[in-house]
Formats: structure tokens, sequence, C-alpha cells
């Protein structure tokens, strides 16, 4: 069994074979993973030369044998599998003459498609390709899964999920990292070995994209975040371009130099990638022989790094304390909830944007309300936050599906909220993070509620970590909250919590959490207590916060704290944040300029001060009448004209949009109703990723008062249809970038003709005109975004 | 302004127009951002060159029917096939500000499309030299999408340098390359200097395009000069 050498002893992978083939003539263009149908003898001389030279794992030639990178109507994916694995032992059975053990390892690359939200290949889709590889060779008898070059975090989820669901065997997992430690997608090495760690891989590195020199200093960090043992396997330097071809020229014996200063550094496993040759890893095995026995080299202990991560970044928990902002939560928030309601994701995404910005490092997310499927809805959240921001997300429910499908679709290692003592929580919670890893909260509190002493609380968490244990979750991934109890209640509460936590810090060697705004509950000037208290905590070893980082009071005590305890260097982030800040609140320029004026210049904070001012003359609707309209007609008409453009009608469109919540909140406390808002669905069509169009016309027409209900991009047919008839509309604007995907422009229109023949479709995009447009059955083509308001206006009179 | 801010203000539809303050502040701060953010990676190799006189060409053992493409290729021996990006953390960016701000989402994004071009233009810039100096002559890219040179390849490009794991760039099933900000395209490569006028923008049939790139920029703009010289 391998999993028995592994670490125990140093493990020889074979080396590159693009080059080998090509040199048995295989052409540029070719699926080389046909070659082990069509060319057999072939292949099992290259693994037989591996074998030979000492290679104790040889890769299957199924780099790209997965649904959506092979297309190959010739050969069935699952014969092709088969033959590879087969094809490997049949070189083992030529090559190996020392009797010794060795392993065919199914390989599996990337897919060569990016996933969603930013691609559009799902998840999901990611999964079912690789499943179906693995399980065809797992019955062909591979020993182990290796799944290789991969640059996208979330890919490399899908492939070993799949791998550790649908088979028995051992998975093995490399990146391809570049010469400043980043993946393609931008994440760095202490999320990628939390990620892979989390997913229970048993062995992870680093394979292609440079030569061994230059992964030296990247094995070092992996080596720093990894407890598994740890793979690396280079290419024969970097890639030369020469007469145009790409070749590599680091020589058998350079490679097994640094070969060596690599398995002394610590790597467990070693081979070779593109451009390295049997004769590469003979003077490989060669070089690192006396370095066989991996029990006589100095024991690597088990890493303590608290880490979660996101797709790129990961964020250490530990002495100096960290942010996560709570503003994603419906608790207590009126307009909250009514965006989950609505489903208004925009809105959630913007309150994480604002969070980032104002200085979090984690964000907390919680979307659940009564009535609400929220499985879903956190799915949805979670993947949607993924593509605007690159903090790490702490899952905040109690719903154990919904818990479970997030952490599932989740790309990094994420924060869990949370577990606590109650024995049926533990079964619960868990399991998850055993399958799936994360960093999770522990509550201390269980079937007798919150124990009201500093020794119960800590005792409560032993408990925790106890039963961690169990599933082989570590400690460094367990973080307790000791709880905040409001002090109005009961006046200890401040002490006990702070006394709870230096305890649990002493006896468990656990990172702390809190929810430190509760303990001000039913007091007057809240913010007062809490950002002293805050301050009380972190002194106390709190690793992590969960506040709202958008009050000023609370970042201060942060922001000084750091400066003051010297985790700041040189109070650079202070100075950052506080120097030249005397005049913090966005000053108007000019007080003097019209409501009017300001929306056509697209001065946001001046028209957010006249709308104000105008409140004392004139009623709501006469200002919207009055001033506003006339100022979006001057600048639309302008647009059309060819004096005002693009930038300049968005800046007008924000700075009504500012006034029109001006008056919004004028209204609602007046108790008047707004009018009644005509409501129109707009959509970018299925296959397409591209809706910066869609974006500006939405925004025009929110400005015009429509109630615009935005499907997003890449959106079904079927889905545009049924919010169509489900929302009585009357006018449905759909835009596609590509002829490519006019296509589903026209399938759409042709399903709204069928479903909901009352409704008018209006139509833009780079590719179209009317010609286009006619000939797909659109009622109107908008060549530009005014022109789509005024006929959404022509449509509703 | 310089080039790529020039760049940027036509792909805003500006025309002959000057750009106001305000927009030419935000186009400044954008192509701040992008500095910061793009991560321009570039993939290309050369292959041999055929063209029958059938309305196709041969690159390596891809086989392509496009007679845009063949008219474009005339006289050359070999191609340059390449793919380049500026990442995917450009798209989250504009993701970003599409929630926040519109209109620096579209100035964000005509800047992202100028800089990418930028970087092109000078990495073909510097080509041009290096092949010069062995006697040889570029022409201007040409990407599928242009004329009749179908945009289903994109998906040849994409295989045959191995885009997605040299520099991450992928593509749709509908032919969209993802990331957004990126490009796939061929040059040719002749023996002999063929003078050539037509460059990318003034060579489209489609004159009452607002983002046309006009005549009087061109002649003033020195590094369009010398393009327009050697090609």
């Amino acid at each position: 069994m391998i999993l028995e050498r592994l670490g125990k002893e140093l493990l020889y992978f074979d080396g590159g074979t693009g080059t080998l083939l090509q040199e048995k003539g295989m052409k540029a263009g070719e699926l080389p993973e046909t070659w082990n149908l069509t060319h057999t003898e072939e292949m099992v001389d290259i693994h037989r030369q591996y074998f030979e030279a000492g290679s104790d794992i040889v890769l299957t030639n199924t780099f790209g044998a997965n649904a959506l990178k092979f297309h190959n109507t010739e050969f069935e994916l699952e014969d092709i599998v088969a033959a590879a694995v087969v094809n490997v032992k049949e070189g083992a059975w030529m090559g190996v003459h020392d009797g010794r053990e060795v392993y065919a390892a199914l390989d599996l690359g990337p897919t060569g498609k990016l996933l969603k939200p930013m691609g559009d290949l799902s998840f999901e889709d990611a999964y079912e390709a690789y499943k179906e590889v693995v399980q065809y060779g797992e019955e062909a008898g591979a020993d182990l899964i290796h799944i290789e070059t991969m640059s996208d975090t979330y890919e490399v989820k899908a492939a070993v999920l799949a791998a550790k669901e649908n088979t028995k065997l051992p998975v093995f997992a490399t990146m391809i990292f570049d010469e400043n430690g980043k993946l393609l997608t931008g994440g760095d090495v202490p999320s990628v070995v939390a990620l892979l760690e989390g997913l229970k891989v048993d062995a992870l590195g680093i394979n292609c994209g440079m030569g061994p020199e230059q992964m030296l200093p990247i094995l070092e960090e992996i080596l720093r975040y990894a407890t598994v043992p740890v793979i690396v396997k280079p290419n024969a330097g970097l890639p030369k371009q020469k007469d145009g071809q790409v070749c590599y020229d680091v020589s058998p014996a350079e490679f097994a130099k640094v070969m060596r200063e690599i398995v002394e550094k610590g790597a467990s496993a070693v081979g070779g990638c593109c451009g390295t040759t049997p004769r590469h890893i003979r003077a490989l095995v060669k070089k690192t022989e006396k370095l066989k026995d991996l029990s006589k080299r100095e024991k690597r202990e088990p890493k303590e790094y608290t880490i979660v991560s996101s797709y790129g970044k990961a964020v250490i928990l530990g002495d100096e304390p960290c942010v996560i902002g709570e503003r994603i939560n419906p608790t207590g928030k009126k307009r909250f909830k009514q965006a989950l309601k609505e489903h208004d994701i925009d809105y959630i995404l913007r309150e994480g944007i604002a969070q980032q910005d104002a200085g979090a490092h984690i964000l907390d997310v919680n979307v659940g309300l009564p009535d609400i499927d929220e499985p879903a809805l956190m799915k949805e959240t979670v993947a949607e936050l993924q593509s605007v921001t690159s903090l790490p997300l702490q899952i905040d429910t109690v719903d154990v599906k919904a818990l479970e499908a997030a952490m599932r679709i989740y790309n990094g290692k994420p924060m869990v909220n949370s577990v606590n003592g109650k024995q049926e929580s533990m079964d619960a919670v868990f399991p998850l993070i055993q399958k799936y890893g994360g960093v999770v909260v522990g509550l201390t509190l269980d079937e007798d509620g919150i124990p009201d002493t500093p020794e119960g609380r800590a005792a409560i968490a032993g408990k925790i970590i106890r039963e961690a244990e169990k599933y082989k979750i570590p400690r460094k991934d367990i973080v307790i909250d000791v709880l905040a109890m409001t002090i109005s209640s009961d006046p200890e509460g401040a002490r006990t919590t702070l006394e709870a936590l230096k305890l649990v810090k002493e006896q468990h060697g656990v990172c702390t959490v809190l929810g430190v705004s509760n303990i001000s509950f039913g007091l007057p000037c809240r913010q007062a207590v809490n950002s002293n208290f805050f301050t009380l905590a972190m002194h106390a070893g709190l690793s992590a916060a969960i506040i709202n980082p958008l009050s000023e009071d609370m970042m201060r005590s942060w922001y000084s704290y750091c400066a003051l305890m010297n985790y700041d260097q040189n109070c650079e982030r202070y100075i950052g944040q506080y120097a030249g800040q005397k005049n913090a609140a966005p000053e108007v320029k000019d007080t003097r300029v019209t409501l009017k004026s300001a929306i056509e210049k697209g001065l946001k904070e001046e028209a957010h001060h006249a709308a104000r001012e105008l409140l004392s003359e004139k009623k709501p609707l006469e200002i919207i009448n009055e001033d506003m309209i006339p100022a979006l007609d001057t600048v639309g008409k302008g647009f059309e004209k060819g004096t005002v453009f693009l930038p300049q009608l968005l800046m007008s469109a924000d700075a009504a949009k500012i006034a029109f919540a001006v008056l919004k909140d004028a209204l609602a406390q007046a108790g008047d109703v707004e009018q009644k808002k005509e409501k129109i669905v707009l959509a970018t069509v299925k296959g397409d990723i591209h809706d910066i169009g869609k974006n500006i016309v939405k925004v025009l027409l929110e400005n015009y008062s429509f109630d615009v209900i935005d499907l997003g991009k890449d959106v079904d047919p079927e889905k545009i249809v049924d919010a169509a008839i489900r929302n009585h509309v009357k006018l449905v604007g759909l835009s596609a970038l590509m002829t490519t995907t006019v296509v589903s422009m026209e399938e759409t229109i042709r399903l709204l003709r069928e479903k909901k023949p009352d409704c008018k479709v209006m139509v833009g995009g780079a590719v179209l005109n009317q010609e286009y447009a006619d000939m797909i059955g659109a009622d109107f083509y908008g060549k530009d975004a005014m022109q789509s308001v005024y006929y959404a206006q022509s449509c509703f009179t | 302004m310089d080039r790529r801010e020039k760049e940027a203000v036509r792909y805003l539809g500006y025309g002959r127009h000057a750009v106001d303050e305000k927009t030419e502040a935000l186009i400044r701060d954008s192509f701040k951002e992008l500095d910061r953010t793009a991560k321009c990676r570039i993939v290309y190799r050369i292959f041999e060159l055929e063209i029958p006189d059938d309305g196709t060409v041969k690159i390596g053992e891809l086989e392509i029917r496009s007679k845009n493409l063949a008219k474009n290729m005339r006289g050359c021996q070999e191609a340059v096939m390449l793919g380049a990006t500026l990442g995917i953390e450009v798209d989250m960016l504009l993701r970003r500000y599409s929630l926040m701000d519109m209109s620096k989402t579209v100035v964000l994004q005509a800047c992202a499309a100028a800089l990418l071009e930028e970087y092109l233009d000078d990495w073909q810039e510097e080509h041009r030299r290096a092949a010069e100096a062995e006697g040889c002559y570029l022409r201007p890219r040409f990407s599928p999408g242009y004329g009749d040179f179908d945009i289903s390849h994109q998906e040849d490009v994409i295989r045959m340098l191995e885009c997605a794991k040299k520099i991450g760039l992928t593509m749709t099933d509908r032919y969209m390359l993802t990331p957004s900000k990126s490009v796939t395209a061929v040059i040719g490569i002749s023996k002999e200097e063929v003078p050539c006028h037509r460059k990318g923008c003034e060579e489209c049939r489609k004159t009452d395009c607002i983002y046309r790139r006009q005549e009087r920029e061109a002649r003033t703009n020195p590094v369009y000069h010398e393009r327009h010289n050697t090609f």
C-alpha cells in the first residue's frame, strides 16, 4: 500500500511525457489520450522507461481525459481511461526488475474551463466530469488518484471531492504556482494548503510552471504550513522559446543536483514535469539514494496555524486580532430582511464590499429568515460574494442543510458559525468539518445552558475540542466563542467573558472569537461600551471579533490596539487610516448648486445636499417632477445629440439615485406611499457572461422610476419567461454581446411569444443592429441605453 | 494624455470631442488601479504557414477557412499564434464596481481594453524589431471573429497554445474568452516587407461607428505612424 510508504521513504514519480510522445511522432494539436488506444506499444514503452529509471509512481496518460476537455467521437472516455491504466501496469511489468512495489496513478488535469461565477462551468458539472473519470480509473485498477497542474482552487476542490466521494483510492494533489508563489487565479500558498488539507488529501505539492531552482522558495513556504507529505515535480527549467517552440534545457545532472536540495528541505515524493525525461529521473534517483529513508530525517511536526481562506487569500488567526464583519445578517435590520425577501443579492454584495473597504478581514454570512429557502439562498449568496470579494467567509447558520450546501461550493476553507457543546450540535456539524474542512466556531454552551463562570465555559470548550478529535479535527481548526453576556442584565457579564477568554487560551491553546456588540444591549450610546469592551477583549487574547466594521468607534479601537501592541509596524496602518483626516465627513464643495445642476453635472454629494435643502420648500413628488426629471431629460437629450457621453450620463444617473434615496426616506417618514412602479425584467441571455450593457440600462431605467427585476447574466430562457409571468411584466429587456449568444436571445424571444404573448421584448448588445433584431423577432432594438428608456416609457403610456 | 488614455477615451465613444474633466480623472484613477490589479500574461508559438489558393489558411496542423485571413497573410511563410490576458482579477474589479458605481465601471472597462491593446502593441513592437533584425516582417494582428475568420477558432488557439495551463486563459461554451479582458490572435511573418495600409480599426467598413479611430488622431500619434510605415 502506498500510504504505508508515503512519508516514510522517499517516493519517485515519473517525468514528462509530452516530449517523449512528440519524439515518437505525435503531432501538435493531437489528443495525447487517444494514444493509449492507437499507439499502445509506444505508450507502454514510455512507462517502461520510467519504471526502469526508478519511478515508483507512474501517471496514466489521462491528463485531458475528462468529458469537458476530451471531445472525440471515435473513442469512448471509458476505454481511454481503462487502456491508460493497463498501459502503466504493462510498463511496470516490463520495466521493474528489482521486484519493488510500484503504482499506477490516475492522472487528472484541469478541465480547461473557468468555473462560475467568473466563467460558465458550474461547480457541479466540474464535479460530475471528474467523477466519471475516477470511477473508470478505480474500476480499471488504478492505485491512486493524482490531481495535477491545477491553477484554480475551486476546480481542484471539485476534483478532490469527486475522487474522495466516489472511490476508496488515496488522493494526491499538486498545483501550479508562479515565481511569486501565486496561482494563476491568485491563490497563495497558505490558502492552497489550508484548502487541500481541509479536504483531507493524502499528499499535496507543486508541479509544472518552473524549474527546480525556482521551486525552492515555494517549497519552503509549503512546508511552513503543510502537515501532510509534500510532492515536488518541476519542469526541466523555465520554458525557453527556440524557433518559436517551447523547450526546456536543464540537464539531468543539474536537475538531480537541485532535486537533492529539494529532498533535503523536506519533500517526500519527487519527480519531473514538462521537459524531464527518464534520464532526469534516473539521475534524480541516483543522486538521492542515500536520502531514501525518510524516518532518519528530522520529524516534521504537525502545523498549528489556524487558517481560513478564500480562493485568493488566507487569513491566519492568532495573536494579532482580526475583524469579522457582521453586517450580512438580517437580525434587527428591516432593510436587509426586505432585500432577502426580494432576493436582492446585489444589496447583500454591497454590504460585503462596504465592509471590506472599511477594513474587515473575514465576512460573516447569515441569510436565515423564516419562510425562506435558506440552503439555496446561502449557496447563491456565498458564490456571488466570492465573485466580488477575496475575503474568506464565515458561514453562519443553524440550518445544517444550508451549512453543507454552502461548505460544498465554497471556494476555500471557510469559517463555520457555529457548533456548541450540545451533543446534537456536535453530531450534526463535525461530520461536515471533517469532510469539507473548515475552522469552526465553538460556542461555550450546552444542554445545561451557558455557565456563569469562566471555568464552566472553559470546560465546555474542552468538551468540544475532545469530541472534535474523534472526527480527526485538529484543535487548530476550532475557535472558541466564550460568549459576551449583556451587562445590563448580568453585571458580572463582561468580567466573566474576559476571564474566560484568558482561561480558554491557557487551558486549551486555541484561538478565540467573540460577538462583541451584545455586551451593551439595552444601554444608551452603545458604541462607547462596545469599543471599550472590544479593546479589553483584545487585550485578554481575543483572536477574532465579530463586529460592525462600518462603526468608526470599533475600527478606531482595532487600529489603536494594533498600533499600541506593535502588530502594526511603524504604526503604518494607523497613520494610513487617520493621517490628515480632520475633514472626515465628505464635504459638499458648493452648497449653492441647485439639484437640477448637481444632477446634470453628476455631483453626488451636492445632489444629496440640494435634495435635502429642497425638502424644506417642496414635497418629494414635486421635487421629482419639477427638478429631477427635467435634469435627467436634459442629460438624456445631450447624450442623444452627442454632447454628453456615457460616463457623464452615468455620473448623472448616480447623482440622481442619491437624491432619490433622500426623497424616498422623506416619503417613508411622511407615511406617503411611493407611486406604483412599472416592472421590467432585464437579463443577459444564456451563454453570455458580459453584462455591463445590461447594467447600464438598469441604472437608467431605475432613474426613470421603473422597478427593474434583474436576473443577471447567463440566464436560461425558461427562467426569464418564468420571471415575466410571475411578475406580470409587460416588457423584457435582453442583452447579448456576441453572434454566438444571439441564438439564445432568439430562443428566449420565441419562448416568450409562446408563453407570455402580451409581453414586449427590447434587445441590445454589441453585435446587434435593427436588421438582426428584426430577424430574431424583437419588438425593439435599443442602439444605446437612453433608447431603451424611451421605449420603456412608450410601452407604459 | 498618453497613448492608452487617448485610446480609452475613444472606446468611451467621445470621437473627436474633448473629454470632460471628471471623466479624465476617472480614466487616470482607473489606470492606476489597473496597474495594481492586472496581471498581463502572454503565450505564443510560431507555426509554419501555408496559404493554398482556395480561401483557406493552414497554420501548423490547423486549417482555417477564411478569405480575410488569407488576404491578411498573403506572402507570409510563418505565423505567430498568441493568447494574452489581463487576468481574472480585472474581471472581479469590474464586477465589484458594477455594483457600486456604473460610471466608474464603464470607464474601467474601456481602460482595461486599452491596457490590453497597449500590452499587445508593446509586445508586438519588441518582436517586430527582433524579427526585422533577422529580415522578417510582421503583419497586423488578426483575431478569430474578425471578418470571416470564425470565432470558433478561438478553441483551437487555446488548445494549441495550452492557454489554460500557461496563462489561465479559457473559453466558455459560446466562445467567449474568460477572463473577459483577453485576446487570441495570429500574426503573419513574411520575408519581404509588404507596404500594408490596413490596420485593425480603419479597415472596418462600418464607417459610422462611434468608436472609430480618427484619421487625424492616427497621423498625429507617432506610434500609429510608425506602425503605419511598418505594415
